[in-house]
């Protein structure tokens, strides 16, 4: 049996060992990014909300992510320059991609070097959970401090499987709410462990979590027709709302990583999908996707738009993901060069 | 399955447990076999039938050679073994001098199994031993595990039958205090491979080997730079690697020979040999250079065994000219050692002691240090290159700041480390023992957020390329 000197010293030995870790994971961060040793630090400290939704802190940073003076990811703006603006989500800000080669990004290079010369520059406006509707009410705002030419539109479907969130009550203006504390060696711990469950438990656990999360609500096997319709209704103000800013829109269809059969482990992919919508099932979201891009194609064929169609010019290989939707680097370079083909022919002609 | 990860220290826990449990001697011993048959099976499935095959032709033959230890059955059995090694490791190297018929070709480009070096010549040692004698007679589960043996079967230590046979079957030794001695050699390796893993990685993206790279606009402190990032490096991952797996057979209970023994603080190049890659370096000693030294009796003789010993030491790592001349060069230095040994024998010392030793360190520092251009230069112009860029002055300095300060901290930390470690009193064993707990489980933390959070992923040690 241990004595209580022994156990004490036991407790002592983990408390300084997880303590020390956390030291450790402030230290790592204060000097890989600048980071404050003390006080909360994730991606949320890098915005603050407004009457519209979440907006940018100019010149914020965290880890690879820093924002610019007008509050948007990337570089600052060049006086003068012919600027794309790119309203999108998280795929378009560039979640998982190495800093510099999220699409917006890797786009600029690409219109530059067919150029031959610093022509262009890209304004990535997009942020984690940006729906169409707030990236409309935002354009004038863009429209005075950037004066695009060119507006990028690459709209998420799955934003519109839940209700409008305008729907919700309005949360006041100011710092977004955070706890006091956190520790920050849990989030390491976790993806660490995330990465040594097997896929199967992963998957297993994630349908746990789905049925919790979906509580007494009936998942649908196929997307309402009605909420399609909201997408594309949505979309067509976004267009309207830059046409009368005087900015040429171009709609670009949304992409995945499933290809025309699923495997074993694209199934487990849309269940990690599903995770963040739990009331549409598995099958729903690849027909979603179809239809939402049906709506995008008919949308720019009723409304003049051009459509730049990366669903299908898009290999849905691994490689070009890092999970469902989310573009890796190499992924990112085959979206950057599939829209400056796009998009050349329309920045000459205007 | 990688030894640095988090599954392959619970498969050891189960191994343990198990082996814990049992009082049976037998089925522990293929307890541990399985288990280590599993482990070379998840490193490359295709390989392990050939670990099998070696394993029982091998254990046959030394019966054989038992029974009649004459020399021809000696040499064949060693040339099958070396015609093993020859086949995956050398032959590629020759793929340029083979015929471009598709078999040849194909023969060109067969993949190495891993660690076969490691255990082909535990094989041959066990050969020797045989012929000469030993006394130690395995079981076949007994030998399949020695040549198997999942701490070692990737990257060493190459161990002798007469070490490791009798302690398989001791019994079961693995107790608590044996558990806690090996964890912190398990640490202290973690660690040491986290470092290494750092200098790969380098700062900024730039590491080691992004230096090697930079071909042709290297100047003098650039090279010093990158060699001694690279000796380090080395040094770190596998005497880290070697400390790790040492540490890991200690918690099952079994005491495997050192492999590094601060090699860096040698004041002689004999020294050093004496203290790196001590388990190759004492096989080399045993089986090539003693039966060749002793093979005629004139002292120049001994000197062109010693370089002839130390030229295979280098053709071990690989068929290249570049290690066929770091192994001469190292002979060379050895033969350069001795030379200078007999002509002070007798002389009056030159100078106080601590300058001597002082010299001497550096000297010896030095030249292991440049030796490491022959061993990593990826051709004879690339070495050239370094060694001009290294030996003839030429000012400036190429390689990003933070690379540099990356180097020289990690080698004066560990320069200073030792300093300390030698003036404190050794109360138990084990490298962070002589620190009071909260320190040391501080340390722990250290090592266990660089291996697990910072480390560079997916990197593979340097010597399971050999």
């Amino acid at each position: 049996m241990p004595t209580r000197t022994q156990i004490a010293r036991g407790l002592l030995a983990v408390l300084i060992f997880g303590g020390s870790l956390e030291l450790y994971a402030r230290l790592d961060d204060y000097i890989s990014y600048g980071a404050p040793m003390w006080g909360v630090y994730n991606a949320e400290t890098l915005y603050v909300r407004d009457a519209i939704g979440k907006r940018g802190i100019p010149h914020a940073r965290f880890r690879k992510w820093g924002l610019n003076a007008l509050g948007y990811r990337g570089p600052d703006l060049i006086d003068g320059r012919p600027t794309v603006v790119c309203f999108g989500a998280s795929e378009t800000f560039g979640q998982q991609e190495r800093e510099g080669s999220e699409y917006p990004r890797q786009l600029e290079q690409e219109l530059n070097a067919r150029a031959g010369a610093q022509a262009y520059q890209v304004l990535n406006a997009a942020y984690a959970g940006q729906t169409v509707r707030t990236a409309t009410l935002r354009v004038p705002e863009i429209a005075a401090m950037a004066r695009p030419v060119t507006a990028l539109i690459y709209g998420v479907p799955a934003s519109y499987i839940e209700p409008p969130p305008l729907d919700a009550p309005p949360v006041p203006p100011g710092r977004i709410e955070q706890p006091r504390f956190e520790l920050r060696i849990v989030d390491r711990v976790r993806t660490l462990l995330k990465g040594m469950i097997p896929g199967s438990v992963q998957t297993w656990l994630r349908s746990r979590e789905i049925n919790a999360d979906r509580g007494a609500a009936t998942a649908v096997a196929r997307l309402p027709e009605a909420n399609i319709q909201r997408y594309r209704d949505d979309l067509s103000k976004l267009v309207a709302a830059l046409r009368q800013e005087g900015i040429t829109p171009v709609l670009v269809t949304h992409v995945d990583a499933f290809g025309e059969t699923l495997s074993d482990s694209d199934r487990a992919l849309l269940t990690s999908w599903r995770k963040f919508y739990p009331t549409l099932q598995e099958e729903g979201f690849l027909d979603m996707e179809r239809r939402a891009n049906d709506a995008v194609r008919s949308l720019g064929a009723e409304t003049g738009v051009p459509v730049i169609d990366l669903e299908k010019a898009m290999p849905t290989a691994p490689a070009n993901f890092t999970d469902f939707a989310h573009f890796s680097d190499a992924g990112a370079a085959i979206v950057a060069k599939t829209l400056a083909d796009g998009l050349l022919p329309i920045l000459n002609r205007d | 399955m990688s030894q640095v990860s988090l599954l392959y220290a619970a498969a050891v826990l189960v191994v343990w447990m198990t082996a814990r449990v049992s009082s049976s001697r037998p089925f522990r011993l293929w307890i541990y076999l399985a288990a280590s048959w599993l482990f070379y099976f998840s490193l490359d499935a295709r390989f392990l039938p050939l670990l099998v095959l070696s394993s029982v032709f091998n254990y046959y033959y030394g019966r054989l050679i038992r029974r009649q230890p004459r020399v021809g059955l000696l040499w064949a059995g060693a040339l099958v073994n070396v015609a093993l090694l020859g086949v995956f490791k050398y032959l590629p190297a020759l793929r340029p001098l083979l015929s471009q018929s598709p078999f040849w070709q194909h023969v060109a480009e067969l993949a190495l199994p891993l660690g076969v070096s490691f255990w082909t010549f535990q094989a041959l040692s066990y050969l020797f031993d045989q012929y000469r004698g030993d006394d130690t007679r395995p079981s076949m589960g007994e030998f399949c595990l020695y040549m198997g043996f999942a701490p070692t079967v990737m990257s060493g230590p190459i161990c002798r039958v007469g070490d490791l046979v009798p302690q398989f079957r001791a019994p079961f030794a693995g107790s608590w205090a044996s558990v806690r001695e090996g964890a912190q050699g398990v640490w202290v390796g973690v660690g040491m491979i986290t470092l290494a893993r750092m200098l790969a990685a380098g700062h900024g993206g730039f590491g080691v080997a992004d230096a090697f790279a930079l071909r042709g606009t290297l100047g003098t402190a650039d090279a010093w730079v990158m060699l001694l990032g690279y000796g380090f490096q080395i040094y770190f991952d596998f005497a880290g690697y070697s400390r790790l797996v040492i540490g890991v057979a200690r918690m099952l209970g079994f005491q495997l020979p050192e492999n590094f023994d601060r090699p860096y603080l040698s004041t002689s190049v004999t020294s050093f040999w004496q203290r790196w890659h001590m388990s190759l370096s004492f096989w080399i000693r045993d089986y090539v250079f003693l039966p060749l030294a002793m093979s005629r009796r004139e002292v120049w003789w001994r000197h062109v065994s010693l370089v002839i010993s130390m030229a295979v030491f280098g053709l071990w790592h690989s068929a290249s000219w570049l290690f066929l001349l770091w192994g001469v060069y190292q002979g060379l230095m050895l033969v350069g050692h001795r030379l200078w040994q007999q002509l002070r024998r007798g002389a009056a010392p030159i100078g106080p002691r601590w300058l001597r030793s002082g010299a001497s360190w550096l000297l010896t520092f030095l030249v292991i240090i440049l030796s490491w251009t022959l061993f990593r230069a990826e051709g004879a112009s690339h070495a050239a290159g370094i060694l001009k860029a290294a030996l003839i002055p030429t000012a400036g300095l190429q390689l990003p700041g933070g690379f540099v300060l990356l180097v020289l901290g990690l080698v004066a930390g560990y320069f200073a480390s030792q300093l300390a470690v030698s003036r404190v009193p050794q109360r138990a064993p084990g490298l962070l023992s002589w620190l009071p707990m909260p320190a040391r489980f501080a340390c722990y933390a250290a090592i266990f957020y660089l291996a697990v959070f910072r480390a560079a992923e997916a990197q593979g040690f340097i010597y399971a390329q050999f």
